[in-house]
């Protein structure tokens, strides 16, 4: 086996390991998402082909090491058969993550797992200069870190004042806001919003006593640019907040568009956008991708 | 009858709305309960109020604290625990 086969091997989600003719093989698991057959068919897998063990990744998947290349068919195989995919790595969108989204979590803004199911359809395994991760965390809470993500997705509630329901000017959205985005100056202007500081958490809507504060929107807000690795940064906020799987979905394929248009091979997102600054981005994400 | 009163500015989550949740088991439906409390427990307060239907009839400050005049729920039915 040559240095290219290698390399097409790792593409495909077996990578090689220090010990000669072994590789542990990635699995494609979506937010972190098994059934116990699938589960079970990995526990067979892993006795059969590799050393009776598994590795559980940093991104919510599966690795079987130690499985012998003349077995790599085999696996795949038998793990296929049982409805478990095999993961991808090199230059690639990678497994998207998601933490257990709000048909689970009490927290949960967006159904988190529906959405990583969607995106990871239209994109996984999709070609980009460097590796490409997607993360889904369904609110404000963030356990799944949407900013170490090359996009990450976070769930997101925003406020409005309705018409309908009067303010008493109470003071309470103002004690309860985290991020001191709500003024009330005085019963006749009532509860001030100020959307650039709202960090979208909801809790001037739950404890508002007459209803005055609703959602405007219960969506996500999007983050690019994240990653660890040697030097890790942090995502940026981008967009208002959008409402649906399709939004999503449309998010994610206009910013792939932009890193394909303008990443150089091998060079991770963040730094593509520290050359062409976010303000492309977000010329692109508008004129192309009809978002805003 | 003056209206009967719930201190909670002492207590920490999730006592807080815990202890006003009892308080209004043990009222009539649209019985009223003064409740003090802090700004840190307001959040969890009001949306447990909210939640469980009861009104909060006005919200007015006494210092650093907040006093809540909150209306029991005409469905709710009073339990003694």
């Amino acid at each position: 086996m040559n240095e290219a086969d290698f390399k097409e091997l790792k593409k495909g989600g077996m990578m090689r390991q220090v010990e000669a003719g072994r590789f542990s093989v990635r699995l494609h698991v979506v937010g972190g998402e098994l059934s116990a057959g699938q589960l079970a068919a990995v526990v067979t897998a892993a006795e059969r082909f590799g050393r009776g063990r598994v590795h559980l990744t940093a991104r919510q998947g599966i690795e079987i090491p130690h499985v012998a290349a003349e077995s790599l068919a085999e696996i795949k195989e038998l793990l296929s058969a049982a409805g478990v995919g095999i993961g991808v790595c090199g230059p690639t969108v990678r497994t998207v993550t998601a933490c257990q989204g709000c048909t689970l979590c009490p927290s949960g803004v967006i159904d988190a797992p529906a959405y990583a199911q969607a995106v990871d359809q239209a994109f996984y395994g999709a070609s980009a200069p460097h590796k490409f991760k997607v993360g889904i965390t369904g609110c404000i809470n963030n356990c799944l870190k949407a900013e170490e993500n090359d996009v990450g997705l976070k769930g997101w509630i925003e406020p409005a004042t309705a018409a309908d329901a009067a303010c008493t000017a109470c003071g309470v959205c103002e004690a309860v806001c985290p991020s001191r985005a709500i003024r009330v100056p005085d019963a006749e202007t009532g509860a001030v919003i100020d959307a650039s500081a709202c960090i979208g958490c909801g809790d001037c809507i739950v404890s508002c006593p007459t209803s005055h504060i609703v959602a405007n929107a219960r969506g996500f807000r999007v983050y690019v640019g994240g990653k660890f690795g040697r030097s890790p940064s942090l995502a940026e906020p981008v967009l208002g907040v959008q409402r649906s799987i399709d939004d999503a979905v449309r998010v994610v394929a206009a910013v792939l568009d932009f890193f394909r248009a303008h990443g150089k091979a091998r060079e991770r997102f963040a730094d593509t956008l520290k050359r062409t600054g976010l303000t492309a981005l977000e010329t692109h994400l508008a004129t192309a991708g009809g978002l805003s | 009858m003056t209206t009967p009163r719930l201190d909670i500015t002492g207590d920490v989550c999730p006592m807080t709305f815990t202890k006003v949740k009892m308080r209004l088991a043990q009222l009539a439906p649209l019985t009223l309960l003064e409740v003090r409390l802090k700004d840190e427990a307001l959040k969890n307060v009001m949306s447990t109020l909210k939640t469980d239907g009861h009104r909060v009839a006005s919200v007015a400050r006494d210092g650093d604290v907040f006093v809540l005049t909150v209306e029991k729920s005409a469905t709710a039915r009073a339990q003694f625990p």
